[in-house]
């Protein structure tokens, strides 16, 4: 049950090596955002707190050091002003032992000052981190480099670095090198992958209706692991009275049963599906400065990452066990980008490696493109068998199995995770009576595939959707009605059994779209267009899909400060990507406290006010139920920035954080400015509650009393002692955890949090001032804990946010080239944080699967990326022009309340448009396709 | 070291820099990023394709052009003046940003970016378009097809161009003299 936790990060090794080896760490491996001064004018909150650009935006528009990219030596502070510069030398082959390099292509003048090939790590005892530091053994491969001797696990992997102390040299190098034939390859031995990854099946029956309970699902029972005979999956035998996984396999055999024996009265739907691997090509490629200060075993990096803790931690790993000294790795990171394939890659380990070999000098490491289609994690390929049972008199659905099979080349990655994660979204937004799904994650010699935007549920769902199209189509009916028909609605169970938190709303989305001009227009707008325009033919097509968000483990963050002058300070482990989570996170303090942060700290690893361990993890509810007995312990210290986790996730610590501060702190600072005088001053007649609690203007006021200054509350705060700092961990796995806390000067308090500390004021008790020992906090141990089942794990998801996506194209049927018209979208995603964000993760989501659907597509194996020869110049991505940039439309359904959470979206956003182009293509043409990206080559010979 | 070098000078944004000695074969993204330090024009294909690394070059008889600085090399450049996304903005003696362009400013009320790696190119090209068209102004009726053929090459990964295009249409119409019409 562990290794299905999703990106969550055991820290049990890591621990154990730390407290061996290297003790100091957890204080001094640390990760910030550089500093930026220019980036700090508070320009982008106007004087009325209303958001006028992103925090980032001055930055990022006049071309400021702002991405891990653009630093060299001489900008960190405190490094060495002169840097070397590194490049990988890759194996373009998986099926021949390596020999030797030949670099007499360089000539005598551009030899490497510094060569590091696979034995000399080996010798110095590196590998790639493994153990407990990462998700499950092996999860980065066996080794960095191809030793001498072997095979490489899979193309692209490298086999050499060289280091150039001089950029011009190294610049004429790199040149001189690309697409140059330098490895000498020995005995021909045949493709030598790992072992297959891994393989896992849920399973459910349902009761006689929606509301009875299910007969077997995964929530109660399991996800059923299966293991490989080969290229083969076994599953547990399948016994009615077994094991969790036996039932699972026994109720799998009954829905088999079923679907073998269906009557002609039921639609059964048999189709295969493909789903292409992606390069997510995320602009900035993959890089890292690292500089080994030898001397003092400090380990100075600045890595591209979405994920520091995890590279920091790892890192520390991997050098802890070398015969390289450690003391400390301190760990800067920039604004990044990466849609998934910079959280947990193995490339930052390179960037470690290069700095430790670079004698005494920092040493950068920065693909070019070519290297990055080489190297970077892609999204897996998948072939698809569904299965669709369909009554044809009630068109409700009866029975869905899928078998979903992914590529995850040379390294295990999130291979399996991803496996499983697109296994629970396949049933889309419907409800199953029964559905059997199952993954196979298996392993090639191709670059290895990861964490992705969509992870797996993109291939899934899309699959499911042309299938659904494909099915109304055969039934005679309306597409979107027999949508409608079956729709999951709240409180109906997913395909584990489990219930949606909230509501669902996709019924809402289906009904909305049904009767938009496009869809109910789409017979006669065809024909008008077709008639206007010779030559074409013109199509509408629709899909809808709601993924999850967030992962099995989501630990989150924030510290919160008030200083006696008024400012508000924030502390924070998430850091961005792109996406805007910085500015969000700014505006959930400003919804609660009035005003966003004046100053603000972003990808914190190192967490003195917050002493937590994940370590070791709980793989079972006795090990829970012992564990968090321990008020320092935690089933996830940090997540990183991935699965769509900082709207909801990271925004309940930050929102639980200023309610805190807002309920310890500033409220009973208020209370007793109010209060002064007789009576009770003028708070004494009224009373007003804290829930009347309001900010005007950046005022506090409450049921009608003098509303007052930040300056004013933080000095009262400070003089009498109140709280005001607070830093709050909150833990989910598909639930939040709550605790209760002896909350000083305010009494036992159940909060939705696991771990609280606090500041006091400089009036509090010398016994409180004595007890601020966590980082100048006081770690409030917790009385009591309620963490979500383990069995939630089972669960796959429980959050979800969808959207419905209508595409119109035409196809030209003299090239077969498609042109999108227009497409409008409908997404749910409670409250909106800041719409001009989600208004643009919606087109850039739009964008992605339209690229998806039409344009991108790479070979797996020896004609892919993995040979060293890919850029844009051949990997098409979508340019504007592809997009339909002035007449597509979006609207996001207004939320139930504004107490609606706001929920994850940058995913799903991109899924709907890719089935509802293949939905429109077929409208256009009258063929279906049955594979990504639907080509020109395809749709014209489709058209003969 | 008989890589071959030249010595040459330019100026970038407005101020001269040089004679350096520069090798004949690199490219002008190198110089600028490892040689200057200006890091803003961004690296992203190599092969001229995605337009994160443009920059101006104000050329005498043309205007200003835009210029992929990943395929041409830093000696085409050599006593021509050229602008970087670090000259855009009006900054003061620090370096501090005290004004941006009429672009900037409309790319970041339109939150045109997420994250930001191929905004100094859009900037880049909507600028050289601006100036284009304050010389040539077009029909107010075309200016949707002429900033889609000006931006057409320009690669976003993130935002889906929208708010990049939408931001530049308002620029065009509410700079007086762009359009006729």
């Amino acid at each position: 049950v562990a290794k299905l936790s999703r990106r969550g990060f055991v820290l049990g090794g890591i621990a154990a090596g730390v407290t061996i080896r290297v003790n100091f760490l957890p204080q001094a491996a640390r990760a910030d955002v550089i500093g930026n001064p220019r980036d700090a004018t508070p320009s982008w909150i106007a004087p009325d707190g209303r958001l006028r650009f992103r925090m980032d935006a001055v930055a990022k528009v006049t071309g400021d050091k702002t991405f891990a990219r653009d630093f060299r030596a001489k900008d960190m502070p405190g490094w060495p002003a002169q840097q070397s510069h590194a490049l990988l030398i890759r194996a373009t082959r998986a099926d021949a032992a390596f020999d030797s390099l030949d670099l007499s292509i360089l000539g005598a003048d551009l030899q490497p000052d510094r060569l590091v090939l696979g034995d000399e790590l080996v010798r110095d005892g590196l590998a790639p981190p493994d153990g407990a530091v990462v998700v499950a053994p092996g999860f980065y491969g066996d080794t960095l480099f191809v030793l001498k001797g072997h095979t490489p696990r899979l193309l692209g992997q490298p086999v050499g670095l060289l280091i150039y102390r001089d950029f011009a040299r190294f610049a004429t190098a790199r040149r001189r090198l690309r697409f140059a034939d330098v490895v000498r390859w020995g005995t021909v031995t045949g493709y030598q992958p790992p072992a297959h990854y891994g393989a896992g099946r849920s399973v459910r029956i349902g009761g006689a209706t929606p509301a009875d309970p299910d007969l077997y699902a995964p929530l109660s029972g399991t996800i059923a692991s299966g293991h490989f005979d080969g290229d083969r999956v076994v599953w547990p035998g399948a016994h009615a009275d077994g094991t969790a996984g036996e039932r699972a396999i026994a109720a799998a055999a009954t829905i088999a049963a079923d679907i073998d024996s269906a009557s002609p009265d039921a639609l059964v739907l048999k189709r295969r599906f493909y789903s292409q691997s992606v390069d997510a090509s995320a602009m900035e490629p993959d890089n890292g400065l690292v500089w080994y200060e030898s001397g003092r075993g400090i380990l100075h990096a600045m890595i591209a990452t979405q994920s520091p803790y995890e590279v920091a931690t790892a890192a520390t790993a991997m050098v802890a066990i070398s015969r390289f000294d450690l003391t400390e790795v301190d760990l800067s990171i920039g604004y990044t980008v990466g849609y998934g394939t910079k959280d947990h890659s193995i490339f930052p380990y390179y960037c470690m490696i290069a700095g430790l070999y670079g004698e005494g000098r920092p040493v950068r490491l920065a693909n070019d493109r070519f290297e990055q289609f080489q190297m970077g994690l892609k999204r897996h390929a998948f072939w698809i068998d569904n299965t669709l049972v369909v009554d044809r008199a009630t068109q409700t659905f009866k029975a869905m199995r899928g078998v979903f099979r992914c590529d995850g080349g040379g390294r295990r990655n999130f291979s399996p995770e991803v496996g499983f994660v697109g296994m629970v979204a396949a049933q889309g937004v419907y409800y199953l009576p029964q559905s059997d799904f199952s993954y196979e994650a298996r392993a090639s010699h191709a670059v290895d595939a990861g964490s992705t935007r969509g992870f797996g549920t993109l291939q899934t769902m899309a699959a499911t959707e042309m299938m659904v199209d494909e099915a109304a189509e055969l039934l005679g009916v309306d597409a979107i009605a027999l949508r409608l028909k079956n729709v999951l609605r709240s409180g109906m169970r997913n395909s584990q059994g489990a219930v949606a938190g909230g509501m669902l709303r996709d019924d809402e989305i289906l009904a909305q779209m049904q009767t938009h001009p496009l869809w109910t227009g789409r017979t006669q707008l065809k024909a008008a267009y077709e008639a206007k325009h010779p030559g074409t033919r013109y199509g509408i097509g629709f899909a809808q899909v709601h993924k999850d968000f967030g992962s099995v483990a989501e630990g989150a963050i924030t510290t919160l400060t008030l200083d006696p002058a008024g400012l508000l300070s924030m502390r924070q482990h998430g850091n961005d990507m792109g996406t805007g989570m910085t500015t969000s996170q700014a505006m959930i303090v400003a919804e609660v406290l009035g005003r966003a942060p004046d100053a603000y700290r972003f990808g914190i690893v190192d967490w003195p006010e917050m002493p937590l361990s994940d370590a070791p993890g709980a793989g079972t509810q006795d090990e829970q139920d012992t564990l968090s007995q321990n008020p320092r312990w935690t089933p996830c210290f940090l997540t990183s920035m991935s699965s769509s986790n900082s709207a909801f996730f990271i925004g309940h610590a930050t929102r639980e954080a200023a309610r805190a501060l807002l309920h310890f702190g500033l409220w009973p600072a208020a209370v007793a400015i109010w209060s002064a005088g007789p009576g009770g001053g003028q708070f004494g007649p009224v009373a007003p509650d804290v829930t009347e609690a309001r900010f005007v203007d950046g005022h506090l006021t409450a049921g009608g009393m003098e509303p007052l200054s930040y300056p004013r509350l933080a000095k009262a705060a400070h003089a009498l002692g109140l709280i005001t700092g607070v830093s709050v961990h909150s833990f989910n796995r598909w639930q939040f955890s709550e605790a209760i806390f002896d909350v000083p000067t305010v009494g036992p308090t159940r909060l939705p949090i696991d771990a609280l500390s606090l500041r006091y004021g400089a009036g509090t008790t010398p016994e409180r001032k004595a007890a601020m020992t966590a980082g100048g906090f006081h770690f409030i141990d917790r009385q009591q804990v309620f963490y979500p089942e383990v069995a939630r794990m089972n669960a796959g998801v429980t959050y979800y946010s969808g959207i419905g996506t209508l595409v119109e194209l035409a196809v030209d049927t003299a090239t077969g080239k498609v042109d999108i018209l227009s497409h409008h979208s409908v997404l749910e995603c409670g409250n909106q944080i800041v719409p001009e964000l989600v208004s643009g993760q919606i087109q850039g989501g739009l964008a992605m699967g339209i690229g998806h659907a039409l344009h991108e597509d790479l070979p797996l194996y020896e004609d892919g990326p993995g040979n060293g020869t890919w850029n844009w110049n051949r990997y098409r991505l979508p340019h504007g022009g592809d997009v339909a940039v002035w007449t597509q439309t979006t609207a996001v359904l207004p939320p139930l309340s504004n107490t609606d959470p706001p929920k994850g979206m940058a995913e799903v956003v991109m899924i709907a448009v890719v089935p509802a182009i293949a939905n429109a293509v077929t409208h256009a043409i009258g063929k279906r396709f049955y594979a990504t990206p639907i080509t020109a080559d395809q749709i014209l010979e489709a058209l003969t | 070291v008989t890589i071959p070098h030249q010595p040459m000078s330019l100026a970038v944004n407005g101020e001269a820099v040089g004679p350096v000695d520069v090798p004949t074969d690199m490219m002008m993204i190198d110089f600028l990023h490892d040689y200057l330090g200006l890091t803003g024009s961004r690296f992203g294909c190599g092969q001229g394709i995605c337009h994160a690394c443009t920059i101006i070059l104000d050329d005498p008889a043309e205007g200003a052009v835009e210029m992929r600085t990943c395929i041409t090399a830093a000696h085409f450049f050599a006593g021509k003046k050229v602008r970087t996304i670090e000259g855009h903005a009006t900054r003061d003696a620090a370096g501090n940003v005290v004004k941006l362009t009429p672009v900037q400013q409309a790319f970041i009320e339109n939150f045109a970016f997420q994250c930001g790696y191929c905004t100094p190119g859009f900037v880049t090209g909507t600028q050289v378009l601006l100036e284009r068209l304050r010389r040539a102004p077009v029909p107010r009726a075309d200016v949707e097809k002429t900033i889609e053929q000006a931006l057409a090459p320009h690669i976003c990964r993130c935002t889906g161009y929208v708010r990049y295009y939408e931001a530049v249409r308002s620029v065009i119409l509410n700079t007086p003299g762009l359009v006729r019409g």
